[in-house]
């Protein structure tokens, strides 16, 4: 085992306990995992955006040899149910379902499924199949006539507010500085590597099915009321994801449509969608219009907050990431009003990409305050500093901790600020102009109910059982942590299995919860074991001692005055054979029903802005270089630093691998990613990841992790702040502040390329 | 890889150099019109991993496909299936190779090495797994056997001297995690273990 691994309590940097199979090709991915004799799927996906389907000829498509079958609205049979919309109670990232009538809804959406023996069979007679359209003229977004526009509160029935505070505008008409403008966020896609693939397998009258996927739990449950099953007769298995953040939260249309096509064959199926259709038959972060007003006095003080966004969605879902919930909060501002407003046109439902709601809402917010440090003749993080503050402003909650300028302060000292000429074109290299910019970043400190069995044998080992799922974010590893902690064991000793309905439900991997969430629960376990040790310890070395001043450490179990017993000993006392503990746990401020919804698959997680004593966040601050070429308008990112207080750091390894890769994410945010939309046809134009940008090796040379360190008290027992989406939030704005100090031009849409400097 | 009543119209877009020129949508595949035929399967024998797998394929078979399909080595990963990500590197007579733009009959008589070849019998790491461990040079771990394949290559192609350099050579292997500062730190801890072995 390589150094490090066996000593991994809370808070060392272990390697990861599943890193021996990333790197050796033993860990299985859903279209890894072998099955008997499969069938293969190919998707045909619609070439047009609204519509109808005229006419399908098969005929030369079942002349394919090997073909078995082929899917379409006519032979379909009502198998498939409506799950309902996830955040409308029910479990689907989008209502449209494919298949069930002649109509086409958006560009791509699945209207056949060929079946043959052979994938290459499949595919050539997808080729073959011929499909003839009415095609009615789409909507694609803003601009497009036909699209509607409503407000998120009545999309949502009345249950979503947006949050305000005092007179906004009047105060803004009177501010003594004052900025507004007009921001633009893309559609962007997640394109995790791993395509998005699904194997059905049916062994009577009960279906498995591996599958990417980060909440196994919901994806089982809403299969089973798609397909009127028995949840106890659905199992889903994905024990390593290829990339998620966020695609494989919610059900997607395709899973029950493979498994139906699995029972008629009364065979396994397996499908790999393509890369492009990958664009169509998942989610994607929507494209947003926005629009801010800063008002300020003479001192930088914040005396008005207007943040005004509209998002595009698709026609049936209100699908909303609603930015102002955070953007309203983080700063000290007597007058506040936002609005988030739903633009319907015929596009698949967006949903869930990392950061859903901070990344778009906080780009606009923090040029804003660029732009607002810029008119006020302020240093940025002066501007900061002065509306930073301890209560957010709607209903004036404490923040559990915000360490926000204690990140700035550090951040500017590594990055080396004080060095920076706060004029605009004014630090140059040879042919590069050199620009200097940096924002805040934060993330909700989001919670969900969790279970988790946790079993010690007399031989000094533990299993844990929860369904979590190892995403990229190191799950397997944290958790194991936490019961090496609790159990007082090497790592080594700590088996961990996960991404498996068949385990003990834990909440969806979205949100940056999951560390908090399930290993709180499992150092609930882990607790319930040593309770039940230090009970037994009546006789031998430990008599007499109090049994809760008893802990487990290094194998044995030790009172305060260096007694100690050994593990095999003290378990020996306490059972016959091996103890194991099943735990649950409903996180404090979360309603009861938390746990009910857990076990039914359906997302609830709390904390985070939504809480009614305190809110909770964590929080930093990104710094970027970037280089503009003065003739060429080539844009570079030498440097970039961040510095995050995110709580107790459980594996600093893993997180600063999981801040690492956010930043660069907001790299290709600000730089590369949009996927881009024919206006006339609302078809995607570049559903590739060579002309989807994406950042590569060679576009990040320098990148600086810095944790501050941070005591969070409240959020839940061990302190823990999630960082996963923390990361990517702050870089957009921070990149298009570098650029203006660069360039002096403000560009204030993403993402920023050559064109939007020239 | 998609039928064409929905890609013809794009493909055409993209080759005529007008990404917003109007084309009519092509109502169905040209190809429709042309009777199926099936060629018939071939026998040839591949070489992995020093081990010699006789096969039964299509000729149109991939290497990838036949990798992960045919002979249960699913190391080799599906990321695109049209040479963009770099997942399905393996190395090919010790250069890297994109499987997915391979076909598995023109790789018989050579050597392919895939993600399962490079541990020794005794399970011990190659010095660019190690390093990559160490490093925590992935997170996902899905790119992460054909990152450590390019990764191989990269060193023995000399493209690993300096770290632009490896930044560049390494850029047609996407990771999407974004591991990319590790995975550089990665090659320069293994280099010289590689070059000592």
């Amino acid at each position: 085992m390589p150094d490090g691994s066996m000593s991994g309590r809370i808070g060392q940097s272990p390697v990861r306990v599943d890193g021996r199979a990333k790197v050796t090709g033993a860990a299985h991915y859903a279209s890894d995992m072998a099955v008997p004799n499969p069938a293969w799927a190919w998707l045909v996906t619609s070439a047009i955006a609204r519509g109808r389907i005229a006419a399908i000829d098969e005929a030369a498509a079942r002349a394919v040899p090997g073909v078995l079958d082929i899917l379409t609205h006519r032979s379909m049979r009502g198998e498939v149910g409506d799950a309902g919309f996830f955040a409308g109670g029910g479990y689907a990232g989008s209502t449209i379902r494919p298949l069930q009538d002649d109509r086409v809804r958006h560009d791509g959406e699945i209207v056949a499924i060929v079946l043959a023996e052979g994938l290459e069979q499949a595919r050539e007679a997808a080729y073959r199949l011929r499909i003839d359209y009415a095609e009615e003229t789409p909507a694609a977004g803003f601009g497009s006539e036909g699209a509607e526009l409503v407000s998120a509160r009545e999309a949502s029935g009345g249950s979503f507010e947006d949050p305000g505070v005092g007179d906004a505008d009047a105060a803004f008409a009177g501010a003594a500085i004052r900025v507004a403008a007009d921001y633009a966020t893309p559609t962007q896609h997640h394109n995790p590597i791993e395509l998005f693939t699904t194997t059905a397998q049916w062994e009577d009258g009960r279906l498995t099915v591996f599958e990417g996927s980060q909440y196994v739990h919901g994806l089982k449950n809403g299969l089973a009321a798609q397909l009127g099953l028995d949840p106890a007769m659905v199992r889903v298995e994905s024990p390593y994801i290829g990339g998620a953040f966020g695609s494989r939260g919610s059900l997607t249309q395709r899973t029950a449509l493979i498994a139906v096509a699995a029972r008629r064959l009364n065979r396994p199926v397996k499908l790999v969608a393509t890369r492009d259709q990958g664009f169509t038959i998942a989610s994607y972060r929507a494209e947003t219009r926005q629009h801010v007003k800063l008002g300020a006095d003479t001192d930088g003080r914040l005396v008005a907050l207007v943040h005004e966004g509209t998002e595009v969605t698709s026609r049936p879902d209100p699908y909303k990431v609603a930015g102002t919930q955070t953007t309203s909060r983080i700063y000290a501002c007597p007058n506040i009003r936002t609005r988030v407003s739903l633009l319907h046109a015929d596009r698949n439902t967006p949903g869930f990409m990392r950061s859903p709601p901070e990344l778009p809402y906080m780009f606009a917010l923090e040029s804003a305050m660029d732009e607002l440090a810029h008119a006020a003749g302020l240093d940025p993080i002066e501007l900061r500093r002065r509306n930073d503050t301890m209560r957010e402003p709607i209903k004036g909650l404490p923040w559990t901790s915000r360490s926000l300028m204690p990140c700035f302060d550090r951040g500017a000292a590594a990055f080396g600020w004080a060095e920076r000429n706060p004029a605009p074109r004014s630090m140059r290299e040879g042919d590069w102009l050199v620009g200097w910019g940096c924002a805040t970043t934060i993330y909700p400190t989001h919670l969900g109910a969790a279970t988790a069995r946790v079993t010690l044998t007399p031989d000094g080992r533990a299993r844990v059982q929860t369904a979590a799922h190892e995403i990229g974010t190191g799950t397997y590893t944290v958790v194991a942590q936490a019961a090496a902690e609790g159990l007082g064991l090497p790592l080594g000793k700590v088996l961990v299995e996960m991404g498996d309905s068949d385990l003990p439900p834990a909440p969806v991997s979205g949100g940056s919860n999951v560390t908090a969430s399930v290993c709180t629960v499992v150092m609930q376990a882990c607790e319930q074991i040593r309770a039940r040790l230090a009970a037994a310890a009546t006789e031998g070395p430990l008599q007499g001692r109090d049994p809760a001043t008893l802990r487990l450490l290094d194998g044995a179990l030790r009172a305060p005055d260096g007694a100690a017993e050994p593990l095999a000993a003290a378990m020996a006392r306490a059972a016959n054979g091996a103890i194991e503990v099943y735990a649950e746990n409903i996180p404090e401020g979360l309603p009861p029903d938390s746990l009910k919804k857990l076990y039914q698959g359906k997302q609830a997680l709390g904390g985070g802005l939504e809480g009614k004593q305190h809110v909770m966040a964590a929080f930093g601050a990104e710094f970027v270089e970037v280089r503009v070429h003065s003739r060429t308008a080539e844009l570079r990112v030498p440097r970039i630093l961040g510095a995050f207080a995110a709580g107790r750091i459980v594996n600093p390894r893993t997180a600063r691998s999981q801040l690492m890769g956010g930043l660069i994410w907001g790299i290709g945010s600000a730089l590369h990613e949009a996927t881009e939309i024919d206006r006339r046809t609302a078809r995607y134009v570049n559903d590739n990841i060579a002309e989807y940008l994406i950042p590569v090796n060679a576009d990040v040379p320098q990148v600086e992790v810095l944790f501050v360190e941070e005591e969070e008290r409240t959020a839940n027992p061990l302190g823990i702040k999630g960082l996963g989406e923390l990361g990517n939030v702050g870089t957009n704005a921070a990149i298009a502040n570098a650029v203006f100090h660069a360039t002096g031009k403000r560009v204030r849409e993403l993402p920023i390329r050559i064109e939007s400097v020239l | 890889m998609t039928p064409p009543n929905r890609d013809l119209g794009r493909r055409g877009l993209l080759g005529a150099g007008a990404a917003t020129a109007a084309l009519p949508l092509p109502s169905g595949p040209t190809q429709a019109a042309v009777p199926p035929q099936q060629r018939p399967d071939m026998t040839l024998t591949l070489r992995i991993n020093g081990k010699a797998h006789p096969l039964t394929l299509a000729p149109r078979v991939t290497l990838l496909d036949a990798l992960r399909e045919h002979l249960a080595l699913i190391g080799a990963k599906k990321g695109c299936d049209q040479g963009q990500c770099g997942a399905c590197t393996v190395l090919i007579d010790g250069h890297r190779v994109l499987s997915c733009l391979t076909l598995a009959a023109t790789a018989e008589g050579r050597e392919i090495t895939t993600i399962e070849g490079l541990a020794g019998p005794d399970g011990a790491l190659h010095p660019m797994q190690q390093a990559f461990l160490e490093q925590d040079a992935f997170q996902c771990g899905y790119c992460t056997p054909g990152q450590i394949l390019s990764a191989i290559g990269c060193v023995r192609e000399g493209h690993a001297e300096r770290p632009e350099d490896i930044r560049e050579y390494m850029s047609g292997n996407l990771c999407r995690c974004a591991a990319y500062p590790n995975i550089v730190a990665a090659i320069e801890q293994a280099k010289p273990r590689m070059e000592r072995a």
